[in-house]
């Protein structure tokens, strides 16, 4: 799955393609995300093109954005020193301890070298078992004939078939091209960072270390090849 | 009641030849309206296969609906059976003699009808060979699918076992060549006892393993519990052994087996312990999730006061309560009517709080937050869910149903042509 179609990326102008390179890297990466929440504005982008880039179907997300307050848009009063509002884009956390990757009964999900949870829909029963095991809620089914706003394919990948699971790749079309994932080149308020884990020095390490990025449902023991950066508001709205 | 009184097993008597003439057309009726249904269960089927399971009430939110439950309550009726059966066997019951036949039968096609709701759940049932070509050894799901072959064919070389010499004494090919003399007697004796050795940690093994499937998954609180196993065990002995005394009614009235009224009330009696374990087990483990008041006890919370209230309700006082007081008071006890209704009642009870770990585990997603999950599906209104109320569609009900009347084929045609009496019952 997820074999580009086409090299969206050799289209890009120069300037467009320098915009969206991985950077540096160690000898061995181990691709993951920052999600940086003092940054996120809530704005879909990134849920919106990754629709676009993957060609996901009407009624499924790969990647969506979570309000934490007190039901949508409604700031809450959570540590007791005045309104606080925060957004979760949750998609696939990539673990490196994947539940999915566990219990799927045939190997249909598995974990690449550099880290990642692919999910092969070829080999995918559709038995739903690794949707069960996701503490993240991430994964979607193909309950029907997938369904586009236009006939025309407009994802950048293979359309995956009727009756099996599919999940955020981290774009891996394009990290073939050296390019990070379309919701982190796409985001307004550059609230994603794409990068090695593995590579200290860094960025993404050096970011989750002095910001104390924290792992989602770090109770569930998956560790996440994304974190979240917790947002530092000092005083309250 | 039937006037017959000589065993089934072996050459019919005039008698019992006269109940199989006088039962022709009501079991070709009872045959031609299980094929009936079998025909609408697979049509359901074949238009389920080419539309997917949108047709069902599954959704992203609750991903798994009434083929898993009837998948694990099948798989719990087996189990309960054999584990009867055998442990009867193996502490030498005596008195459970006359139902060890009907109990290995209705084990070896429960856990038949198990195997079968697995393939409508699938989204590429014809990928089902996946299974054997890639197995992952990690999946509690490949560990269960390996017991249940396992355990599928050991029941049915024990459903083999006790019909074999019956079998070679009528001089039917299914006896495979072997005879009746004392030595081959003798030998199967043995084999009897061995078998009861194997079947008993084996029916324990198979239903261990399938709560496994549940119980295993941290990402599901509700189901992520070390009682999940034993639970399941008390649930297969409820179930199974209420299924075992129904069987064992309905197949007395037609002639098939002949017991006394005192095995009904010792296994009414032995129902009501089950019972009492079950509720015991099922005691701890709420009162275990809902005393530090901790947002974690949330799943269970909600089928105390929530939207599951009813379904708690029903299962804790008409699944267990009901069934105890009617198997306590000895009157009734000895009445097999009343056992039989006990019965009843506690076989629906367990289904019910089969139904309401599968609701409740799955009904709200584990990051609560909103806008929630996305359906999965191309509709008019919300993209998202917070919750979804699974309610099955008549699409999952007509390919239940099938596959029920595929069960109940196959246990009416074995009931009919294997003996069911043990020759020295009496």
């Amino acid at each position: 799955m997820a074999d580009p179609k086409v090299s969206p990326v050799e289209a890009l102008s120069p300037a467009s393609r320098a915009w969206g390179e991985i950077g540096p890297r160690s000898d061995k990466p181990h691709w993951g995300m920052v999600v940086d929440q003092e940054r996120c504005i809530g704005c879909w982008s990134c849920a919106i093109i990754c629709k676009s880039e993957n060609d996901v179907p009407l009624g499924m997300w790969w990647n969506r954005i979570l309000t934490e307050g007190d039901g949508l848009d409604q700031p809450e009063d959570v540590r007791g020193v005045g309104l606080e509002m925060a957004w979760l884009p949750l998609a696939c956390q990539h673990c490196e301890n994947a539940p999915c990757v566990k219990v799927c009964p045939v190997g249909a999900t598995y974990h690449r070298s550099d880290g990642l949870v692919m999910q092969d829909t070829d080999r995918c029963i559709g038995c739903r078992y690794c949707m069960i095991a996701c503490p993240y809620g991430v994964r979607n089914f193909n309950w029907g004939v997938p369904s586009r706003p236009t006939p025309h394919e407009t994802g950048m990948v293979q359309a995956r078939p009727l009756g099996t699971v599919e999940k955020c790749t981290m774009c891996v079309q394009r990290l073939a091209e050296d390019q990070v994932p379309s919701c982190v080149w796409s985001c307004p308020a550059g609230a994603r960072i794409f990068g090695d884990l593995n590579d200290a020095g860094g960025r993404v390490a050096t970011l989750i270390r002095e910001r104390e990025g924290y792992e989602l449902l770090e109770e569930a023991g998956t560790k996440p090849s994304v974190r979240y950066l917790p947002p530092r508001r000092r005083t309250p709205l | 009641m039937s006037a017959v009184t000589s065993p089934a097993a072996g050459r019919p008597s005039l008698a019992s030849r006269a109940a199989v003439r006088h039962g022709r057309a009501p079991l070709v009726a009872w045959l031609a309206l299980l094929l009936a249904l079998m025909g609408i269960g697979a049509a359901a089927f074949v238009y389920q296969f080419s539309t997917g399971l949108i047709v069902t009430g599954m959704r992203n939110t609750v991903m798994w609906g009434q083929y898993i439950l009837f998948f694990m309550f099948f798989v719990g009726l087996s189990a309960g059976g054999l584990i009867v059966a055998s442990a009867g066997r193996l502490f030498g019951v005596k008195a459970f003699k006359p139902i060890t036949r009907l109990a290995v039968l209705e084990a070896t096609v429960a856990v038949i009808l198990a195997a079968t709701f697995i393939l409508p759940d699938l989204g590429r049932p014809e990928r089902i060979l996946n299974i054997v070509l890639n197995p992952n050894p990690t999946s509690p799901m490949i560990w269960d699918i390996t017991i249940v072959m396992v355990y599928l064919a050991m029941s049915a070389f024990y459903v083999w076992l006790y019909a074999r010499a019956d079998l070679a004494r009528r001089g039917s090919w299914l006896a495979l060549g072997t005879g009746t003399s004392p030595r081959t007697m003798a030998r199967e004796e043995r084999v009897k006892s061995a078998m009861a050795w194997i079947a008993l940690p084996a029916a324990v093994m198979l239903h261990t393993i399938t709560a496994w499937i549940f119980g295993l998954q941290i990402s599901r609180g509700f189901w992520y519990t070390s009682i999940m196993a034993p639970m399941f065990i008390a649930s297969a002995l409820v179930s199974g052994l209420g299924l075992v005394i129904l069987i064992a009614l309905v197949l007395r009235r037609l002639g098939r087996v002949h017991f006394q009224n005192d095995l009904v009330a010792m296994l009414g009696g032995l129902l009501a312990v089950f019972i009492a374990v079950e509720a015991f087990l099922l005691m701890a483990e709420y009162l275990t999730a809902l005393y530090p008041g901790a947002p974690e006890a949330a799943a269970a919370g909600r089928m105390l006061s929530g939207p599951y209230m009813p379904l708690f309700i029903a299962e804790v006082v008409g699944g267990l309560a009901l069934p105890f007081l009617l198997l306590a008071i000895r009157p009734l006890r000895r009445d097999p009517r009343w056992v039989g209704v006990a019965a009843a009642i506690a076989i629906v009870g367990i289904f019910v709080h089969r139904l309401n770990l599968i609701l409740n585990g799955l009904s709200y997603p584990n990051i609560e937050l909103p806008p929630g999950l996305p359906v999965g599906v191309a509709q008019a209104g919300p993209s998202f869910l917070q919750s979804h109320w699974y309610v099955p569609t008549i699409v999952e009900w007509a390919i239940v149903v099938g596959v029920l009347a595929f069960g109940a084929l196959l246990f009416t045609i074995a009931a009919w042509y294997l003996p069911m009496q043990e020759p020295d019952a009496h």
